[in-house]
């Protein structure tokens, strides 16, 4: 289980950057420094998927990134079980598997290279690497082009290679920010395939998506962050609960309103 | 760390530009320099040097002897002309009917006793660089200037050592100290350097640009960053793939370097080259590799903090390109007039290294200056890497 209690991160501004009208008047902008997360909290249990929503530049990516150590937050605290993943990020990267929002391949090395590589850098032997490697690319319907230069392929396959290479090291917890983004409709579902999968076997999931499609069909949890703050965390059917017909664009619209107008909540 | 040196070495072996800059170039650069000096030494001055040149020379029966000595010139080949006027003249000239016009004044005369100076004027296309008509023309003036200084000094009874004892009271016999060896590194030295040092540069910047800023802008880097490797690993492996790729490059560079100058040189019997590749033994090529090993890790360092710092890979290169052009400011200050290797200009960063190899070339290197030299470069890539690897510890760099 994953447990994240009020966290927030602050950038500064580039030197010189002028601030528009609208941001001027967004709360997240304070001095020379733009506050992207202010007050974000939620748990993950095992087993469960938890849909992570927010408009864009909500706060979502930045959260996403302290969870899995490539930030470090201003303040919060995240718990992955027992231990404190800010205290050891390099335990806790062992247990966590990170899809970022772009495929980010390398090119010159093949879908089996790209994966090998960082199964290597988790410290797999070459005999489990292999293995796991096998097994995934079978899961994900990765043989046909397992040799195959990322530079060659298409949308759909980097995708299929980055989240092999997410979960090779068998995580305790995966995170995939918008894994279905720009993908076709069979890439889609075998991804969609993947994280019930994944769930199946008790595997935590934590995703970001603007499809809430895959929500309904997916999610057990539903956090909505808005300007920096978790606005809605509770259950899929809570969630739904929000509108009148259980149509969840209302439901997220509803979170949005109701958030804008508490947007003043400070950390 | 070497994981992530494999990987990046595998993947960089698998780009054509790295390949281009770590392996062709400096494979290729000296075959094209020494081919283009034993071309331009061998071909052009041949060519040049068979041509003939018409001429016409205007009141020839006033220096009839002179006449004679251009008439017999292999070079020069006699063509009548009508004209007189200077102006006619050149015209003819631009004209391409002759290629020279010597002028002798109607009114001189080779016996006349009377010390006036003659004005005679030569007409011809000046503006090629190797002026051959103008170097013939003038050692068949001066000779048969000499003859006629002669010629009047003895009907006054002036013998010829006297006339040299007159007109040069001091003559200067020179004789160099220096073994042709010395001479030839004081010509050639800092110019070695000078293809060297840039090269290992060059050797440096694509590979970093590539890891650095290349690796952000693919959006692999994050992933990488939640490995469960340190970062300061992480960097270490990205500095030695840099570093390997320059020092490949300065191997490859004076390997090239070695063996063209060899073989252009003693194969293909082009005397300069072949001199200074005499000069030059495996124990110094050995030493200026030594050297452009710590000066390579202060390129590997600088470089790839500049490209982590970049968002993006053109970003890193508009960083890098102005670099690649101040590399050459402190390699040029090794080339100024009297600039020495000493114990003060041993700690000018490049400037050293540049000084180094000329001394080395020169077979006058100073063992307790070379190991100053290159202590000086060690401890200054090592600043280097620690603020590099400082760098990369820095999310406001990483995530610009």
């Amino acid at each position: 289980m994953i447990e994240i209690r009020q966290l927030a991160k602050a950038f500064a501004l580039e030197k010189g950057q002028k601030l528009s009208e609208a941001e001027l008047q967004d709360v997240r902008y304070t001095g020379r420094s733009f506050c992207s997360v202010r007050d974000v909290s939620f748990s993950c249990a095992r087993g469960e998927v938890l849909g992570l929503l927010g408009p864009n530049g909500a706060g979502k990516t930045t959260t996403l990134r302290m969870l899995s150590t490539a930030l470090k937050p201003d303040a919060g605290s995240i718990l992955l079980g027992n231990e404190d993943v800010l205290k050891d990020p390099v335990l806790a990267r062992r247990k966590i598997g990170f899809l970022s929002s772009s495929t980010g391949l390398y090119g010159r090395l093949t879908a089996f290279e790209n994966v090998a590589y960082f199964a290597r850098l988790h410290g797999m032997s070459e005999l489990a690497l292999r293995q796991r490697i096998d097994e995934l690319f079978t899961m994900l319907d990765m043989h046909s082009f397992a040799s195959r230069r990322a530079e060659l392929m298409s949308s759909g396959m980097k995708q299929k290679t980055a989240i092999a290479r997410a979960v090779v090291h068998s995580p305790e917890l995966v995170v995939l920010d918008e894994p279905t983004t720009g993908l076709d409709i069979m890439t889609t579902q075998t991804v969609l395939d993947f994280i019930r999968g994944l769930k199946a076997a008790g595997t935590p999931v934590i995703f970001s998506t603007h499809h809430l499609d895959e929500v309904s069909s997916l999610c057990d949890r539903v956090v909505v962050i808005n300007q920096g703050i978790s606005a809605f965390d509770d259950s899929l059917s809570a969630f739904s609960n929000l509108s009148s017909n259980g149509d969840l664009r209302e439901a997220f619209m509803t979170v949005i309103k109701g958030e804008a107008k508490s947007c003043g909540k400070s950390i | 760390m070497w994981q992530v040196y494999i990987k990046e070495l595998l993947e960089l072996s698998r780009d054509r530009k790295t390949l281009m800059f770590v392996i062709l170039l400096p494979i290729l650069i000296f075959p094209v320099i020494f081919g283009l000096i034993a071309l331009v030494a061998a071909n052009v001055t041949a060519s040049k040097q068979a041509e003939e040149h018409r001429y016409v020379i205007i009141h020839a029966e006033r220096a009839p002897a002179f006449a004679e000595k251009l008439f017999y010139h292999k070079n020069f080949k006699q063509v009548s002309t009508e004209l007189t006027e200077p102006e006619a003249l050149r015209q003819a000239v631009r004209d391409g009917k002759f290629d020279l016009a010597v002028v002798i004044p109607a009114d001189f005369d080779a016996s006349s006793p009377t010390l006036a100076q003659s004005q005679w004027t030569v007409i011809y296309n000046t503006a090629p660089v190797l002026d051959l008509v103008g170097n013939y023309l003038k050692d068949l003036v001066k000779d048969y200037s000499r003859q006629l200084q002669l010629a009047r000094l003895e009907a006054v009874g002036i013998t010829g050592d006297q006339v040299d004892a007159v007109l040069e009271p001091v003559k200067i016999n020179k004789i160099s100290s220096a073994e042709n060896r010395e001479d030839l590194g004081e010509k050639l030295g800092g110019w070695i350097a000078y293809l060297l040092v840039p090269l290992c540069f060059m050797g440096c910047s694509y590979p970093a640009i590539d890891i650095g800023a290349g690796e952000k802008e693919r959006g692999t880097l994050e992933t990488l960053l939640i490995c469960p490797i340190s970062r300061t690993n992480l960097v270490l492996g990205k500095f030695m793939t840099v570093l390997t790729t320059g020092l490949a490059t300065a191997l490859i560079t004076v390997l090239s370097f070695g063996g063209w100058g060899y073989l252009i040189g003693s194969l293909a019997g082009v005397d300069v080259i072949a001199k200074a590749m005499a000069a030059l033994g495996l124990t110094d090529l050995l030493l200026i590799l030594a050297m452009l090993i710590p000066l390579t890790m202060i390129f590997a360092s600088v470089l790839l903090s500049l490209s982590i710092y970049a968002r993006s890979f053109k970003e890193a290169q508009n960083y890098i390109g102005p670099m690649s052009i101040l590399v050459f400011v402190p390699l040029a200050l090794a080339l100024l007039p009297g600039v020495e290797l000493t114990w003060k200009t041993a700690l000018i960063p490049m400037t050293n290294i540049s000084l180094c190899i000329k001394e080395l070339v020169k077979g006058t290197i100073d063992m307790g200056i070379l190991s100053l030299v290159i202590a000086s470069t060690v401890v200054l890539a090592g600043v280097l890497i620690a603020v590099c690897v400082h760098w990369f510890q820095r999310e406001k760099v990483l995530f610009r």
